[in-house]
């Protein structure tokens, strides 16, 4: 009885390391021999330790700055000139995209079109940076004074770049689909721009061809972030 | 042998089977998942994203180290130190925002086009912005992002005003970083039968001296 046991054990081991063996052997294949999916995996740990980073330096950039207004204020308060100052600085700040802004505006979403016959998952159109930029336009011809895009706040020397989906916009993490464009202005304006079918004949086109998703809303009262990143200009100096 | 020991190494071979199916169904699962994740974005794309995020965190750096130096200042309660930061931030924002004339290493191009449209000029202005321009100016005429960029019935127009070619667009900034910009979009552009020329010179101290009027915000409201 026990022999047969230990037999029947031994079996299930052999068994059990062929089944290892098996699977490996499937995985080896998949894999390819350039072990591409191991960078790919090395890559996008990459990317996410570098985002973490990022996010935490913008969160200290953020705590630095309300810091140093809390104590711009104090000084304020015991000094008029410092007052006209800080008054000043305010405003730029607020222009600049540097402080919270709320007010009447839009808010339009843009979606990648419907999944192609390609891999799981993949998308039939991934929305770009150019996409994202032509909407930014359009609400700035039709008179937005500040805008986000998920939740990062445009400044005036903001510039989009990415690739395949991925949206970097300054110096944030890459931001993927669904894009939330937030814009504070005069809301009919807007709304006329975007619901104007010569408007984005790009993204038009793709709406037919992909069923991307643009769509939008107006809203009375619309919070937009501070900008949280940096705004150093090394090069320049006043003439 | 008997019925019984039969049974038994039967469901024995079974959950053999059973477990050797289910780890290899594991093992191809968990490799799809993998993939799955990765979709859409190849290595080169990871490879520029990783580029682009070790860039930003040295610039987040910078405004962090400048930030901790003006809370420090500040802190020390130094007579006039509050107004000098102040001065100081005020000017530096003023040149951000296009509201006075600025100086610096620039990379000048010259654009001679025909038929080019709104999204041309928004593409070259872009690629120059994101790699590092600081201050921008189109034929004496200062760009801002927040600025439109039309097409209109007289050619395309920054702000309503008109910019006739050719393109003369001038970027201050990192003069190394922009160079490689513009040394891609000549290429592009000398591809584009609607360009009849397209250069870029590289200057040590080029001035922008257009500027923009302020316009107070009239919906946007200080949260």
């Amino acid at each position: 009885m026990s022999r047969r046991l230990a037999s029947g054990a031994l079996v299930a081991l052999v068994a059990l390391a062929t089944g290892f063996v098996l699977a490996d052997q499937v995985r080896t294949q998949l894999l390819t021999p350039s072990n591409q999916v191991a960078r790919y995996q090395a890559l996008v740990r990459s990317v996410s330790e570098l985002e973490a980073t990022n996010a935490d330096s913008r969160r200290q950039i953020a705590d630095l700055r309300a810091s140093i207004d809390s104590l711009e204020s104090s000084a304020a308060a015991q000094s008029a000139g410092t007052q006209a100052l800080r008054d000043q600085v305010a405003d730029l700040r607020s222009h600049a995209g540097l402080s919270a802004v709320h007010g009447p505006g839009v808010r339009v979403t843009l979606r990648n079109g419907i999944a192609g016959p390609g891999p799981v998952g993949s998308a039939g159109y991934l929305v770009n940076f150019q996409d994202v930029q032509d909407v930014v336009n359009l609400l700035v011809a039709s008179g937005a004074e500040a805008i986000a895009v998920n939740g990062r706040r445009l400044t005036p020397l903001s510039s989009f770049s990415g690739s395949q989906g991925q949206v970097v916009i300054d110096q944030g993490p890459p931001l993927s689909s669904p894009f939330t464009v937030l814009a504070i202005g005069d809301r009919n304006r807007m709304s006329d721009a975007l619901a104007d079918p010569s408007a984005l004949p790009d993204i038009r086109a793709r709406e037919v061809q992909f069923q991307l998703d643009l769509t939008f809303t107006g809203g009375p009262d619309i919070e937009l972030p501070a900008y949280d990143s940096s705004l150093q200009i090394p090069h320049v100096s006043p003439a | 042998m008997s019925a019984r020991p039969r049974l038994a190494g039967r469901v024995s071979l079974w959950l053999i089977a059973l477990l050797v199916a289910a780890v290899a169904t594991i093992q191809i699962r968990s490799q799809a998942e993998v993939e799955r994740s990765l979709v859409g974005v190849d290595a080169t794309s990871l490879a520029f994203l990783i580029d682009d995020l070790h860039r930003a965190n040295d610039s987040l750096a910078a405004e962090k180290s400048d930030l901790n130096r003006r809370h420090a200042t500040l802190a020390s309660g130094q007579s006039g130190a509050v107004d000098q930061e102040l001065t100081d931030e005020a000017q530096r924002l003023r040149a951000i925002e296009g509201l006075i004339p600025v100086r610096g290493p620039a990379v000048v191009m010259v654009i001679d086009v025909n038929g080019l449209t709104a999204l041309d000029l928004q593409d070259a202005l872009n690629n120059l912005a994101a790699a590092g321009a600081e201050a921008l100016d189109v034929n004496g005429h200062r760009f801002v992002t927040g600025l439109a960029i039309t097409n209109t019935a007289g050619g395309v127009a920054i702000d309503g005003a008109v910019i006739v070619a050719p393109w003369k667009i001038t970027a201050i900034g990192d003069t190394s970083r922009m160079s490689d910009v513009a040394d891609v979009m000549t290429q592009q552009l000398r591809a584009d039968r609607r360009v009849r020329s397209v250069s870029y010179q590289v200057g040590n101290d080029v001035e922008i001296g257009s500027v923009l009027s302020e316009k107070p915000f009239v919906y946007a409201v200080p949260s």
